[in-house]
């Protein structure tokens, strides 16, 4: 019962509606999200949700039936709810497409009490032991799986997996019973052979399926400084298995050689996110502060069905609290990871709108944002929104709101960023110059003076060489991210 | 489409930073921007679109859409916003008739907005036509933050929300 959804904030409407009130409701939504005039995949998730809630309350008898269970259930908490914030308030009606941002928040209930949560984990480090580890990297990488073996909890459960060419199982998933004996473990790890991820990926889900559940964080964190080669798509399938199982996956990447743009692609997928450690001593914070961060949930699993009228497009999403991430858009629902009792999870949605040929109040978007929450009895929480926008001849001049200023004027930095790499990869050199010298005016204006010159000593490079520098363009790629962290730590502070 | 000053790409409207460039899109002074690029602290206090603080010595200001008197509300614990009908009794503290709330489609007693500490919360009653805060449709009875400068939608009846600090004379 607890983790019954309530149909009737699924059709939207009041508990004491009447029937021909549902009716309506159904036919409205009917006509925006039916997979026969909408492709789109959060609309034919949506839907289904929808037509099967109304299978219930459209039909009198098993309405009655349901109501009399829905009255008796117990009240349940708003765990969390959601704000949508657009770009523009009245939108011009014109006869070309134009483009709409939409905030969107989840917000926690901030009155919960602190000590109620701490979630215990299921934590997999998967650590790259190829020969390039060899060394301080792997050393470092040790000292901070212990650190992690310390702080971890009886009722945390914990395993290792090394990998080079092949995986190997160092601590089996299990609650913590003998932390020095784990430790030990951890200490025999010597560096041999190349960089096969999948293999050590598909061994790490193996560890954490074994106590995969609800009442858990389930989450792999991987360690690596390579490239892998040939098995890209099998570890892209086993993230969007990963995904479908509740496990998040992060990364962490050494040095300049590792594949970024590859393991974003498996964060992304799976409300994870990846770091770039420049130094190794840096490993041993950002896995601590990672792992800490894990068990301090109100919410784990958090994802956010986007469902537009059939003619607006979903260009891009991206995480901006709590960790900056691109959020794939071919996938419904979008994976977020977890949502923190103190901070909100925001992710910006940029739309495509069609030509709008009338004025008036118009539909944008249904949105639902569903989370497991983690502690009590592990509910499933579900904040359902449906969102509109007014169209006119004349809007009103406004400026657009704050938040979504600050958070796209950084953005527009490290998608311009992104833009230089694909010119690149596309061999367009004069192209690529020209977007890293505009992106290097950008910073300079922005006050950005190291990563202004990082991208002009990158854009001479460039045009001589035809490529970025590995170093230069992680620089520029999580210099960028890095004030988006900026904009959210400001407005943690002014967040009340 | 929006030229971009700086590069001449081509936006689609509605772009606030150039795709090609990066260049700022809206509004004239280009320094202005600048300085909310780097924080957004400086900013507090000012009349922004954004400020959840509703102070003791606040007031509403709230402007009905195409109506250029501003209607000033000193909050108490609970504000109802409807329409007045002479055949009922109650009488909302907000009566949205002289605004042709009517036509507009506003319950007789459609929101209810709500002081907390230093907040306020805008709940919607349940009313036949809805009540939507930035476009967003308000579930009936759950309670939701105004913000200083946010637009609330009684059925048709578009209102605009601002806090006003009152000086404090004591």
């Amino acid at each position: 019962m607890s983790n019954e959804q309530d149909l009737y904030t699924i059709i939207g409407v009041s508990p004491n509606a009447l029937d021909e009130d549902i009716r309506r409701a159904f036919r409205q939504a009917s006509m925006r999200l039916h997979p026969d005039v909408n492709k789109n995949p959060g609309a034919i998730n949506q839907y289904r949700d929808i037509s099967a809630a109304y299978q219930i309350l459209g039909d009198a008898q098993a309405r009655q039936k349901y109501d009399q269970r829905y009255h008796t259930r117990p009240e349940t908490p708003e765990y969390f709810s959601l704000r949508v914030t657009p770009s523009k308030r009245v939108l011009t009606k014109m006869d070309e497409p134009q483009v709409l941002y939409l905030l969107v928040e989840i917000i926690p209930d901030r009155t919960i009490e602190r000590s109620k949560l701490v979630s215990p984990v299921n934590v997999c480090l998967v650590v790259d032991r190829s020969t390039s580890m060899n060394g301080v990297r792997l050393e470092r990488t040790k000292y901070a799986a212990h650190q992690i073996i310390d702080q971890l909890g009886e009722h945390d459960v914990v395993s290792v997996v090394a990998f080079s060419d092949r995986a190997e199982v160092l601590i089996k998933a299990a609650p913590l019973a003998d932390k020095n004996a784990a430790k030990v473990m951890v200490t025999t790890l010597t560096a041999n052979g190349g960089t096969e991820i999948y293999q050590g990926l598909q061994t790490g889900y193996d560890e954490i399926k074994r106590y995969l559940g609800r009442n858990y964080v389930n989450h792999m964190v991987l360690i690596t400084d390579g490239r892998t080669y040939g098995d890209e798509q099998e570890c892209l399938n086993l993230a969007e298995q990963a995904a479908q199982d509740g496990i998040g996956i992060s990364a962490m990447g050494f040095g300049e050689e590792w594949n970024d743009s590859f393991l974003d692609r498996i964060a992304s997928r799976t409300g994870g996110y990846t770091e770039y450690i420049r130094s190794p001593s840096a490993v041993v914070r950002f896995l601590n502060e990672r792992i800490r961060s894990l068990g301090d949930a109100l919410a784990e699993r958090l994802t956010l069905s986007l469902a537009p009228d059939p003619d607006i497009v979903v260009e891009s999403a991206f995480r901006l609290i709590p960790t900056p991430q691109p959020v794939t858009v071919d996938a419904d629902p979008l994976q977020l990871g977890q949502l923190q009792p103190k901070m909100n999870t925001s992710v910006l949605v940029q739309l495509q709108m069609p030509a709008l040929r009338h004025q008036g109040f118009r539909s944008l978007m249904r949105i639902v944002a569903s989370g497991d929450i983690m502690w009590e009895n592990h509910t499933l929480h579900q904040v359902v929104t449906d969102t509109s926008i007014e169209v006119r001849d004349n809007p009103p001049d406004e400026d657009p709101p704050l938040a979504i200023l600050d958070a796209l004027g950084k953005l527009t930095l490290y998608r311009m960023q992104q833009k230089a790499v694909e010119s690149i990869q596309k061999g367009d050199v004069r192209e690529a110059t020209r977007k890293l010298e505009n992106l290097a005016t950008r910073l300079l204006a922005a006050g950005q003076e190291d990563l202004a010159n990082a991208a002009m000593a990158e854009a001479r490079r460039v045009s001589q060489t035809h490529a970025l520098s590995d170093e230069g363009q992680k620089n520029l790629k999580y210099g960028t991210k890095m004030l988006l962290l900026a904009t959210s730590q400001d407005r943690r502070d002014n967040e009340r | 489409m929006k030229v971009c000053p700086f590069c001449a790409h081509g936006n689609r409207e509605g772009v606030l930073f150039c795709e090609e460039c990066g260049q700022v899109l809206f509004g004239g002074d280009l320094t202005a921007t600048r300085k909310l690029a780097r924080s957004t602290v400086q900013l507090e206090g000012k009349n922004t679109w954004g400020t959840a603080r509703f102070s003791q010595h606040a007031v509403i200001m709230l402007q009905v859409r195409d109506n250029p008197n501003m209607v000033e509300i000193k909050p108490g614990t609970e504000t109802t916003v409807g329409r007045y009908d002479p055949s009922s009794s109650v009488r909302p503290t907000i009566d949205m008739s002289t605004y042709g709330g009517y036509e507009n489609g506003v319950s007789r007693m459609h929101a209810i907005i709500r002081r907390g500490e230093d907040t306020l919360t805008l709940i919607d009653l349940g009313s036949a036509n809805g009540t939507h805060l930035n476009g967003q449709r308000l579930v009936p009875n759950q309670p939701r933050v105004l913000r200083d400068g946010d637009e609330v939608r009684f059925g048709k009846l578009v209102c605009r929300v601002f806090f006003k600090m009152i000086e404090n004379n004591t």
